[in-house]
C-alpha cells in the first residue's frame, strides 16, 4: 500500500517525511500533545525509499547515524585495546611470536594470538576506519540536501499544531492591532539580528542557519583527513626509515639519491645551577640538548656502482635536536636516539723502519669503505684484503663476520725500494687488542720485525664516540592532512558555537500562536523570545515559554 | 626572592579561598529555606559571593601560575603536578564561562568540588620545577598543553552539571530493578569521588607522620651479548606496605599498627618495582574511601545521593541536562584543537610523524570518539536528560584516565608527564 503523504495545506510530499514540507502539519502522530520531532525540519531522506534495491539497502545501512554510532564505538574498543600492551611497531628487533609470551606470560601470549599486538594495522580496525568514513559520506549525503531544501523554501505561515508543539511556545490575546504588532515584534527581533519575513499576521524570524551547515562541513574535513591518511600508501608519497649515522661517515638513505653525514653528535645535560634548589637535591641528570651536525648530499654519479666511490654533492646543513629537524625539498630528518658507540672510523699510518727509525707517510685509512692504493714516501700499499670484523673459522681460515668494522684486519702488499720484486705481504690490525689476540707480529715474521705500520701517536687515531639515530621521512599527505584538520575546526565551530533559531507566529483571531525551535541553547531561545515579547508589552518570563514544563 | 615558594604560597591562597568559596555555595543552595527570607533573593546574594570567592581564588591561582613560569623559566604544564593544578585552574576559569551563561549558584556546588578535588590531587605528586628535557623544548608544550586542559575543564563542567542532573532525577525511593541500578550507579560515581578524596587524606597523614619503608629488588636479564645484568632497583613508600614490590625485599620498613613486615607481596605480572607501589595506593585509596562512605552513611543514615537530592529539588531538570550539554558543546571544539590538532602538529615537528598510536595518543582519540558518539547521540531525543547525563560522567571518567591514568598503568611515549 502506498501511503497517503498528500497533507490538508495541499502538498505532495515525499514518503518517509515527518513533517509536511509547506505548512509544517505532523503527518503522524496528529493528535499528539508531545513536541515535535523537529529533526532535519521532519524531511523525508533519500534513505526512506519506498521499495528500498540493494544498492539503496546498503545506503541505508551506512546513511544510519546509529550505525555510525557502534562504529565510532566499536573503533573506541578497540582503540583501548591496542594500549593494553606495547604494540609491535614499538620495538626495533623483535620476534613478537617469542617476546609476549616472554615479556607478559600467558596474557601476552593469547594478546598476540589474537593479533591485538598490531591492533592498528589489523585488517579489522581498517576495515571499522573505512566504514566510518563511508558513513560519513552517506550520512552526509542522506541528510544533507533534503535540509538544504526543506530550508531554503520556508514557508511563513504555518499550521497551528506546528507551532504550539514546538518545545518553546507562547499563546495569548494581542489586544492591538494584529498587524501592526507584528511588524513591531519584527523591529524587535531584528535588533537581536534575527532575519524576519512577514506574511500578513504571520511571522519567521530565523538566525545562523549557517550553523546547520557545520556539522557537513566537519565531515567533508574528516573525510579529506581520513583520505590523505590513506594517500600514504601511494608509492614516493611516504617513506621512514630509522638510521643509525656513525659520527664521520656519510651513509646512504634508502630510496633515496641522499646520503647523510653526521659530523658530530652531542648531547648535554643541566648543570646544577640549572636547577630549581628543590630538584638538586633529587640528584637527578636531566639530559638538556641532544645534537647531531647533520651534512646532507645528494649521490651525482657512480651511486650504487659496484667498487666505485659515489660522487656526492652537499645539498643541506643543519643542526639537528629535538623539535627542529633537517629539511630539504620534503625530506625530513629528526632527532630520535644516540647511543655511545666508541669506534674506530681512521686511522693516519706511517710506514717505519724500526732499526734506523725513518718513517714514510702518513696516509689516511678509513675503516669503513678503505681505497685499495696508498703511497707512503716511495712506497706503495696495495690493500689485498679487508676484515672489518676479523675472525678465524674452524679451520683457522680468516672470515669477516660482519659489514661493521669491530675488530677490522687489512692485508697490505708493499712494494718499494728493498721490497721483493712482487711485493712484501703485511697483515694489520689497527686495534692494539686484535694486534695481541691474533699475533700480527708472528705473522708477520722477519718482515714485521724490521717494519711496520703505525701511529704516531692519539691525535693520528680518529674515533666516533656516538651513533645518532636519526628518522628519516618523507610525508607528502601531510597539507592534505592539515587542511583537513582545519576544515573539520572550521564546521564543528560553526556547529556548536552558534545555534539556529527560528520563531514561528500567527495571530488568528486576536490570538497569537508562537513557537520556537533551535538545535542547541534552548536557554538562549527563550530569554530572545520572552525579551521580544515583553519589548511588545506582553509580559512573560522566560522559563514559562518551556512547553514541557507546563505539562508537567 | 624565591619564586618557588611565592608561587606556591599563593597556589595555597585559592585553594583556600576555593574552598571557602565552595561553602558559600553550598549555604546559597540549602539556605534557601532558613526562616526569615526571600529563596530567590538568598541564592542571588549567596551565589553572587561566592562567584567572587571563586573569581578571587582564581586570581591568586593565576598568580601562582605566572609566578612559577617566570622563575622556573617554562610554563609550568610539564609534569603531572604542574598539569593538574594548570587543569584544575581552567576548571576554575570554565565554571565562571558557564556561570556568567547560565547564572545557575548550583552550579558551584558541583563544579567547584571537581576543581578542589583535582588541585588536592596535583598536590600528591612532586612539586619541584624540573628542567625541560630536549623533547618538551617547544613553544608547542604551551599551546598544545592548556588548549587540551581548557577542552577537559569544559567536559568537567558537563560532567558536574550531569552528576547534578542524575541526583536531581534519580530517586532513591523507587524500589524498580532500572531505578535500583540508577542509585547504585549514582553511589558509586561518589565513591569515586571520596577515591581521590581519600587517598590525597591518607597520603598526607602518612607524610606529615613521617613514614617511610623502601624496598629493593634484583632483576637479572640477559643482555645482546649473552651476558647476565644484574639490576638493582629500589622504590620509596609512603604508605605503609600492605602489599610490598614482587621479590622485593625490604630495605627499612617503620612499623604501623605493629605491623612489622608487608602482608602480601604482588603478583608476578606485575613486573616494575613501582607497580608494587601503586597496587599498595589503590589498595589504601579503596580502604580510606570505604572508611569515609561508612563513616558519612553512619552520619546520614542514608544513601549520599538521597543526601545531596533535596538540596536540587527548586532546579528544573532540563535546565541541568542542558548545562551538562552546553559545557560540552564548548569544550568539544576546544578539546579537539588541543588534544588532537595541536598535538599532530607538535608530534609531526618533534617525532616526524602526526600520529603514531602512542596509548596517550590513542586515549585522547577515544576521549574525542566517546564525546562524538555523546553528540550525535545527542540528535535522538530519547537520549536527553539521564542517558546524556550518564554519558557526561562516564566522559569525565575517561578524561581522566587519559590525564593520569595512561601516565600511571601504561606510560608510552608520554611517561615522563608521569610522576
Amino acid at each position: 500500500m502506498i501511503p497517503n503523504t498528500k497533507c490538508e495545506c495541499g502538498h505532495q510530499n515525499l514518503v518517509g517525511t515527518v513533517l509536511c514540507e509547506s505548512c509544517g502539519k505532523p503527518l503522524y502522530d496528529e493528535d499528539g500533545t508531545q513536541p515535535l520531532e523537529m529533526r532535519y525540519d521532519g524531511v523525508a531522506r533519500r534513505s526512506q525509499k519506498a521499495n528500498p534495491s540493494w544498492i539503496d539497502r546498503i545506503w541505508n545501512f551506512f546513511s544510519s547515524v546509529k550505525v555510525a554510532i557502534y562504529l565510532i564505538l566499536a573503533i573506541l574498543v578497540g582503540g583501548a585495546l591496542g594500549t593494553i600492551y606495547p604494540q609491535e611497531n614499538t620495538f626495533i628487533n623483535i620476534d613478537p611470536a617469542v617476546y609476549y609470551k616472554e615479556r607478559y606470560g600467558t596474557l601476552g601470549d593469547i594478546y598476540y594470538k589474537l593479533g591485538l599486538s598490531d591492533t592498528y594495522g589489523s585488517w579489522w580496525f581498517i576495515a571499522l576506519l573505512v566504514m566510518l568514513g563511508t558513513s560519513l559520506v552517506i550520512c552526509s549525503l542522506d541528510r544533507v540536501l533534503p535540509l538544504y531544501r526543506a530550508l531554503s523554501k520556508q514557508q511563513i505561515r504555518k499550521h497551528p499544531q506546528f507551532i504550539l508543539r514546538q518545545k518553546v511556545v507562547y499563546r495569548g490575546e494581542i489586544k492591538e492591532d494584529a498587524e501592526q504588532w507584528v511588524s513591531r515584534l519584527a523591529e524587535r527581533l531584528r535588533r537581536k539580528r534575527y532575519r524576519v519575513r512577514t506574511d500578513g499576521t504571520a511571522l519567521l524570524a530565523e538566525k545562523n542557519r549557517f550553523s546547520r551547515w557545520g556539522p557537513y562541513i566537519n565531515h567533508i574535513g574528516l573525510i579529506i583527513f581520513l583520505l590523505a591518511v590513506l594517500a600514504r600508501n601511494i608509492p614516493g608519497w611516504y617513506l621512514d626509515h630509522f638510521i643509525g649515522f656513525v659520527e664521520g661517515e656519510p651513509t646512504p638513505i634508502p630510496d633515496t639519491r641522499y646520503y647523510l653525514k653526521n659530523e658530530r653528535f652531542t648531547v648535554e645535560f643541566y648543570s646544577e645551577d640549572e636547577m630549581a634548589e628543590s630538584f638538586r637535591k633529587r640528584g637527578e641528570v636531566v639530559p638538556k640538548k641532544y645534537e647531531t651536525k647533520a651534512v646532507l648530499y645528494e649521490c651525482v654519479a657512480d651511486c650504487g656502482t659496484p667498487g666505485k666511490q659515489p660522487q656526492l654533492k652537499e645539498v643541506a646543513r643543519h643542526d639537528i635536536v629535538v623539535n627542529d629537524p633537517l629539511e630539504y625539498k620534503g625530506l625530513l630528518v629528526y632527532q630520535f636516539d644516540y647511543a655511545e658507540t666508541p669506534r674506530l672510523v681512521a686511522v693516519n699510518l706511517s710506514l717505519r723502519n724500526k732499526k734506523t727509525g725513518e718513517a714514510y707517510g702518513p696516509f689516511r685509512l678509513s675503516m669503513k669503505n678503505p681505497a685499495t692504493e696508498y703511497e707512503a714516501g716511495p712506497y706503495r700499499l696495495t690493500l689485498k684484503q679487508y676484515f672489518p670484523d676479523f675472525a678465524l673459522d674452524d679451520k683457522g681460515v680468516p672470515k669477516t663476520v660482519s659489514n661493521e668494522p669491530n675488530a677490522p684486519a687489512f692485508v697490505f702488499v708493499i712494494t718499494g725500494p728493498g721490497m721483493p720484486q712482487d711485493g712484501q705481504v703485511y697483515l694489520y690490525f689497527p686495534r692494539e687488542v686484535d694486534k695481541v689476540k691474533y699475533r700480527q707480529d708472528e705473522i708477520n715474521g722477519a718482515f714485521g720485525a724490521e717494519w711496520e705500520l703505525s701511529v704516531g701517536g692519539m691525535e693520528d687515531v680518529e674515533i666516533a664516540n656516538y651513533t645518532s639515530y636519526l628518522n628519516i621521512r618523507v610525508d607528502k599527505a601531510l597539507p592534505y592532512i592539515w587542511v583537513g584538520a582545519a576544515i573539520f575546526m572550521i564546521g564543528v565551530v560553526m556547529g556548536l558555537y552558534w545555534q539556529h533559531r527560528r520563531i514561528w507566529l500567527r495571530i488568528d483571531d486576536g490570538v497569537l500562536s508562537l513557537g520556537a525551535h533551535t538545535n542547541k541553547n534552548w536557554y538562549g531561545l527563550r530569554r530572545d523570545v520572552a525579551w521580544a515579547l515583553r519589548q511588545t508589552g506582553v509580559e512573560v518570563d522566560p522559563k514559562q515559554l518551556a512547553n514541557e514544563v507546563k505539562k508537567t | 626572592m624565591n619564586w618557588e615558594s611565592v608561587s606556591s604560597t599563593f597556589l595555597l591562597i585559592a585553594f583556600i579561598l576555593y574552598s571557602v568559596s565552595f561553602l558559600v555555595f553550598v549555604i546559597a543552595i540549602t539556605g534557601q529555606r532558613w526562616s526569615a527570607r526571600d529563596p530567590r533573593q538568598h541564592a542571588r546574594k549567596w551565589g553572587w559571593i561566592g562567584f567572587g570567592g571563586a573569581a578571587v581564588g582564581l586570581a591568586a591561582h593565576l598568580i601562582y601560575f605566572f609566578t612559577r613560569w617566570y622563575g622556573g623559566g617554562h610554563i609550568p604544564t610539564s609534569n603531572m603536578f604542574e598539569f593538574l593544578t594548570f587543569l584544575a585552574m581552567m576548571i576554575m576559569i570554565a565554571f565562571i564561562i558557564v556561570f556568567a551563561i547560565y547564572r545557575a549558584p548550583v552550579l558551584g556546588v558541583f563544579a567547584m568540588p571537581v576543581g578542589i578535588v583535582i588541585l588536592a590531587y596535583a598536590s600528591v605528586f612532586p612539586h619541584d620545577v624540573q628542567p625541560l628535557i630536549p623533547p618538551l623544548q617547544s613553544y608547542w608544550l604551551s599551546i598544545h598543553v592548556t588548549t587540551a586542559a581548557a577542552g577537559e575543564a569544559f567536559f568537567a563542567v558537563g560532567f558536574a552539571a550531569g552528576l547534578m542532573h542524575l541526583l536531581r532525577v534519580v530517586d532513591f525511593k523507587e524500589t524498580s530493578k532500572p531505578a535500583r541500578r540508577e542509585q547504585r550507579g549514582v553511589e558509586f560515581t561518589l565513591f569515586a569521588v571520596l577515591l581521590i578524596v581519600g587517598f590525597v587524606g591518607i597520603f598526607f597523614v602518612f607524610k606529615s607522620a613521617g613514614y617511610s619503608a623502601s624496598f629493593q629488588r634484583e632483576t637479572v636479564s640477559i643482555d645482546a651479548n649473552g651476558n647476565e645484568v644484574t639490576q638493582t632497583e629500589t622504590v620509596n613508600y609512603v604508605l605503609p606496605p600492605i602489599v610490598k614490590p614482587f621479590n622485593g625485599t625490604v630495605l627499612q620498613m617503620d612499623p604501623f599498627l605493629g605491623m612489622k613486615s608487608p602482608l602480601f607481596e604482588a603478583p608476578s605480572w606485575m613486573k616494575g618495582v613501582n607497580a608494587g607501589r601503586k597496587l599498595n595506593t589503590v589498595i589504601w585509596s579503596v580502604i580510606s574511601a570505604a572508611v569515609l562512605y561508612a563513616l558519612l552513611r553512619l552520619v546520614f543514615r542514608k544513601p549520599l545521593g538521597a543526601v545531596i537530592r533535596p538540596a536540587l529539588q527548586g532546579i528544573d531538570p532540563e535546565d541541568l541536562d542542558e548545562i551538562s550539554y552546553r559545557a560540552i558543546a564548548i569544550g568539544f571544539p576546544i578539546f579537539t584543537l588541543g588534544a588532537l590538532i595541536f598535538a599532530m602538529i607538535w608530534a609531526a615537528e618533534a617525532w616526524g610523524r602526526f600520529w603514531g598510536w602512542d596509548p596517550k595518543e590513542v586515549w585522547a582519540l577515544i576521549t574525542w570518539l566517546f564525546y562524538s558518539a555523546y553528540l550525535h547521540l545527542r540528535l535522538s531525543r530519547s537520549w536527553h536528560g539521564r542517558r546524556s547525563s550518564w554519558m557526561s560522567v562516564i566522559g569525565f571518567i575517561i578524561v581522566m584516565f587519559t590525564l593520569v591514568g595512561v601516565n600511571l598503568v601504561i606510560a608510552g611515549l608520554h611517561s615522563y608527564a608521569g610522576v
